[in-house]
């Protein structure tokens, strides 16, 4: 190997291969992915995903600036690998389709608080506000920092704000006061309560005896069986 | 057969040939911004680090400004390590060994200064656009669209510099360490400018998003960090030693095998892609071991007996150091992606413990130990006066240690979260208080590193501050003869 040209050619070539297969391969076979109606049990011919409404949209900026998804996952696992669906964090393994409308997407890849590809199961956006002003009112002891700068202490003139958080009296601010989300918040907590993974797919259908679909819909299809 | 080399034979390690000093010339300015920006960086991500781990004492702390919310310190922390200090660092050094083994002084210096001015002052805006929420949620990628193109410009420049010292080589034969710098120059540009194009300008579609950001992070860290740490390591070891590299031959099987099979991977197992994408990445770390073993026996036949002479030279030590846990870092991370164990461990702190020791362990150290071997040729200093010698004894025991610490305490709550998360009796909030107990014990180690990284800042300030004072004092002493 004393030849620069030889060197530079093998390292194109080594290269070209790891962007063709991780880069170019995926591109190609799930790149122009759009919406399927191949819907197992559920709302069966109907498109999925849905698109979220415009406040989610602003809201998953607000989770892409706040470095949400340096502590959040966004993906539950198939039901082989960990306890994902047993502790209900959602009711099937993710696929690439639940995620054609998410800009950009934060997979995760580090669990220091739960999963949140379901999460708007899970919680309204009155739980969501909370955690977000003070997540050890509703989880004690949690790690998780509290986000006021998304909200406003204001005092109260006349009628308080039909906003205001419900709040336990020891987080909340002192009496004649009140606690009002700012836009941003409530755009954070519109995108949290959207997210939601439902449907069962070919890629992820139910698991066995958990299906309350007419037998005769289930297609017997042993390729897309789950991965045991 | 068996063919030996070292870089005794391509640079003459006694009687300085005619062109060293020339080359140090040559390389003075783009080198001493590039390693002074990049100790500057590193000082700034450790005290990130810090802020970040002090946040799981108290969330509360530093908590009501937006500016430093847990998310974007941590944000800000990796790209101040990786794009503030790692590559620029990697950039100076592998260019140094350029010109060392080239015999050739460095190529348009102004060029790759102003390519250096260029890059430090993206990061700087990057950084501070992700403290202002700019972060574009793609880890090891975090820095704002607007800031990528300069970052590709102040790269290419300098990259560009060392690809015409490269060609105005002198003849002879080409060292290991050579196309390893030669491999993470151009690695960088390819990986990076993908990266901005489809996940920034034009981004694709879905989880092809995710896909593209674990490519580019997986071979930033594995290929780009490992080559120019290996290039150094390559170097440096046999150099600091003075006997000759084991096997040319097995090193070229690292280079081919770690360039081949370290760029695929970094797809957490059950992700939703198609399942040969996963599997390909796994097949691709276990195969890393081929580059890890061809590396560890190599270097057991250059070192041999030799572990006394490490303390005799602070460069050697840090090199090695550095090269133990550049092994176990990459055996850390094949044993990751096993089937059984990559259910327990994935989404949990046991892969950040990896990536802890391979950028803090592995590359710092390395990089390291070359900045204190380059710098003072590049100040033309032979001699180290003794309040550096012992800067730099506090600075390796104090990262050592936090490197390990961190390491240790992050590893071992890691896999007792995954323990604890694969059974879904045991109730999130429960788990995370388990967890939590390593986690303080790893702010331990990131104070240490702290502490290591002001020896260090400490160190280049003094040693350019007495260089600059004497440079000052010779040109007044020239200015008075020529009066007279």
């Amino acid at each position: 190997m004393n030849s620069g040209p030889l060197l530079f050619l093998g390292l194109f070539v080594t290269m070209a291969c790891s962007w063709l297969t991780f880069v170019m391969g995926p591109q190609l076979q799930i790149g122009g992915l759009t919406t399927t109606t191949n819907i197992i049990v559920g709302a069966i011919g109907q498109d999925y995903p849905h698109t979220e409404p415009g406040a989610a949209h602003q809201g998953a900026e607000v989770y892409r600036a706040n470095g949400c998804a340096s502590c959040h996952t966004q993906q539950v696992r198939p039901a082989a690998l960990g306890s994902d669906i047993n502790r209900g964090w959602g009711i099937r393994r993710s696929t690439a389709y639940d995620y054609l409308f998410q800009e950009p997407v934060m997979l995760g890849s580090l669990r220091v608080g739960p999963d949140l590809a379901n999460a708007g199961r899970r919680m309204d956006a009155a739980a969501v506000l909370t955690r977000l002003y003070e997540p050890r009112a509703i989880t004690p002891g949690s790690v998780m920092p509290p986000y006021r700068f998304l909200f406003d202490t204001r005092k109260i003139h006349g009628a308080p704000s039909p906003d205001a958080l419900q709040i336990p009296p020891q987080f909340g601010p002192p009496p004649g006061y009140e606690i009002v989300p700012r836009a941003e918040a409530l755009a954070l907590a519109a995108y949290v309560t959207s997210l939601h993974q439902d449907g069962y797919l070919f890629e992820a259908p139910p698991p066995p005896g958990k299906t309350n679909a007419p037998p005769s819909i289930v297609p017997v299809a042993p390729t897309n069986a789950p991965a045991k | 057969m068996r063919v030996s080399a070292s870089p005794a034979q391509t640079a003459p390690r006694s009687a300085a040939p005619p062109g060293r000093v020339e080359i140090e010339a040559s390389c003075r300015a783009p080198l001493l911004v590039l390693f002074g920006g990049g100790v500057l960086w590193l000082f700034i991500a450790s005290l990130f680090a810090l802020v970040a781990s002090l946040k799981f004492h108290n969330p509360r702390f530093m908590a009501d400004e937006p500016y430093w919310t847990y998310g974007r310190v941590h944000a800000a922390h990796l790209t101040a390590l990786l794009y503030g200090f790692a590559v620029p660092v990697a950039l100076g050094v592998g260019l140094w060994l350029l010109c060392r083994l080239g015999r050739a002084p460095l190529a348009a210096p102004y060029v790759a200064a102003l390519g250096v001015v260029i890059w430090n002052c993206a990061v700087t805006i990057g950084v501070i656009g992700i403290l202002c929420g700019g972060g574009t949620g793609f880890e090891s990628f975090e820095m704002p669209g607007y800031v990528a193109g300069l970052l590709l410009a102040g790269y290419l420049l300098i990259a560009l510099c060392g690809a015409v010292t490269f060609h105005l080589r002198a003849a002879g034969r080409l060292y290991p360490s050579q196309w390893f710098v030669l491999g993470a120059l151009f690695w960088f540009p390819w990986i990076f400018s993908t990266a901005a194009m489809m996940l920034l300008f034009m981004p694709v579609r879905g989880v092809v998003q995710a896909s593209v950001a674990w490519w580019f992070a997986h071979n930033f860290n594995t290929v780009f960090l490992g080559f120019a740490g290996l290039a150094s390591i390559f170097y440096f070891i046999p150099k600091l030693l003075g006997r000759p590299l084991h096997s040319y031959h097995l090193a070229g099987l690292a280079f081919w095998t770690l360039a081949l099979f370290g760029s695929w991977g970094g797809i957490p197992d059950g992700a939703p892609v198609p399942a040969w994408i996963v599997s390909m990445g796994v097949v691709g770390t276990v195969l890393t071991a081929v580059p890890l073993l061809a590396v560890a026996l190599n270097f057991c036949h250059t070192v041999r007996q030799d572990l006394n002479t490490l303390d005799a030279n602070p460069a050697l030590r840090f090199t090695y150091v550095g090269l133990i846990f550049w092994l176990i870092a990459g055996a850390h991370q094949i044993v990751g992606v096993l089937p059984h164990v990559s259910e327990l461990t994935n989404f949990t702190w046991f892969a950040v413990a990896q990536k802890e020791l391979f950028q803090y362990g592995f590359f710092t150290l390395t990089m390291f130990g070359a900045i204190y071997y380059i710098t003072p040729l590049l100040l033309d200093k032979e001699r180290p006066p003794v309040w550096a010698a012992i800067l730099v004894k506090w600075h390796f025991w104090l990262t050592f240690i936090g490197v390990l610490i961190s390491y240790l305490a992050l590893a071992v709550g890691g896999v007792g979260q995954g323990i604890y998360l694969s059974d879904a009796k045991y109730l999130f909030p429960q788990i995370m208080k388990a967890t939590l107990v390593t986690l303080r014990v790893s702010t331990l180690g990131d104070l240490l590193i702290v502490a290591g990284t002001i020896c260090f800042l400490l160190n280049f300030a003094l040693l350019l501050a007495q260089s600059a004072y004497r440079c000052w004092a010779d040109y007044g002493a020239g200015a008075r003869k020529e009066r007279r």
